[in-house]
């Protein structure tokens, strides 16, 4: 408490150092997620790789910032994240459920 | 209370969860966000079933452009990351950067939404209709989906920037931004499956 009261004159220079390291990560995971997607568009406009390969490709590289964004900026690498994990994960299972049958119809 | 502003110095360092009202509010919208990924999956399913049916309409390779799907990418990935900063002068109990941050947000979500209401305008002048084939139909549903989101996003996030206005930040406004950061970032990984399914697999199929 006494911290957060300080904020307003003293406590600024504690602030303004605090402040690089927090926003440090989200920036790393800004970059990693661009980084990403210049990966997933770099294979596709590659053109003559094989098909199957890239496809696989492209979902890993979507999961894995899909990861990256929700861990660092929707904070589910935190503590107290119990319901949030549960809540979206029962989504991705009904998810996944639909898509993959809805691929096992039309590929299959 | 409003014009108590050096009550902000009695604020805890994260005022979204300082309240049991607030804690709940970011629980149940985490509840929430599991149903919104529901609702975007079964259109996804939709969509890669039926994205082979194009009839005598344009096909998706055909159909996209790298370049419009790459601006459109890059505005709403910023977008997002300027709304965590929103949330990081929100916990320096700056309001006016929490502002600033939230009105730059705004801007480059609003360009988004632009972009891709050029884009749905381009498209049926090449002859993909809503009804022309059931690609189309289940292309406009998921993508324009994601741009109600969006529409929607804007919407309250300018509401949340007039109430801050006037009521200054506190243990309820504070929430509100919280969950609005939650929401945007919602919508940037939906969207980075709709650019990876959507249109990158169109270009390789």
């Amino acid at each position: 408490m006494a911290a957060a009261n300080g904020q307003n004159s003293a406590g600024r220079s504690d602030v303004k150092t605090s402040r690089p390291e927090g926003s440090k990560k989200h920036v790393i995971a800004f970059v990693f997620s661009i980084l990403l997607t210049f990966i997933s568009f770099g294979l596709v406009m590659a053109g003559e790789i094989n098909t199957d390969f890239v496809y696989i490709m492209l979902v890993v590289l979507a999961i894995i910032q899909v990861f990256v964004q929700m861990a660092f900026w929707m904070h589910m690498k935190d503590k107290g994240h119990g319901f949030a994990i549960i809540g979206i994960l029962t989504g991705v299972i009904i998810v996944f459920t639909c898509v993959i049958m809805a691929l096992f119809w039309t590929t299959w | 209370m409003s014009s108590h502003s050096h009550v902000e110095g009695q604020l805890p360092h994260e005022p979204e969860r300082a309240t049991l009202e607030g804690r709940n509010k970011i629980t149940g919208f985490w509840l929430f966000l599991g149903g919104e990924t529901v609702l975007f999956g079964t259109l996804f399913a939709a969509y890669l079933t039926l994205r082979g049916q194009v009839m005598d309409g344009p096909t998706p390779n055909e159909l996209f452009d790298f370049l419009l799907v790459a601006i459109a990418t890059a505005l709403l990935l910023t977008s997002s990351l300027t709304s965590v900063f929103a949330l990081q002068a929100m916990h320096k109990h700056d309001t006016k950067g929490l502002l600033a941050w939230l009105l730059v947000t705004v801007v480059l979500g609003a360009a988004f939404l632009g972009l891709e209401i050029y884009e749905f305008n381009h498209y049926v002048h090449l002859g993909h209709k809503f009804s022309t084939s059931a690609f189309s139909t289940s292309f406009y549903t998921l993508v324009g989906f994601h741009g109600a989101h969006v529409a929607f996003g804007l919407l309250w996030a300018v509401l949340i920037m007039l109430q801050l206005k006037n009521r200054g930040l506190n243990t309820t406004t504070a929430p509100k931004v919280y969950l609005f950061g939650m929401y945007w970032h919602f919508i940037d990984v939906v969207w980075v499956f709709i650019f990876t399914v959507v249109y990158l697999m169109g270009k390789v199929g």
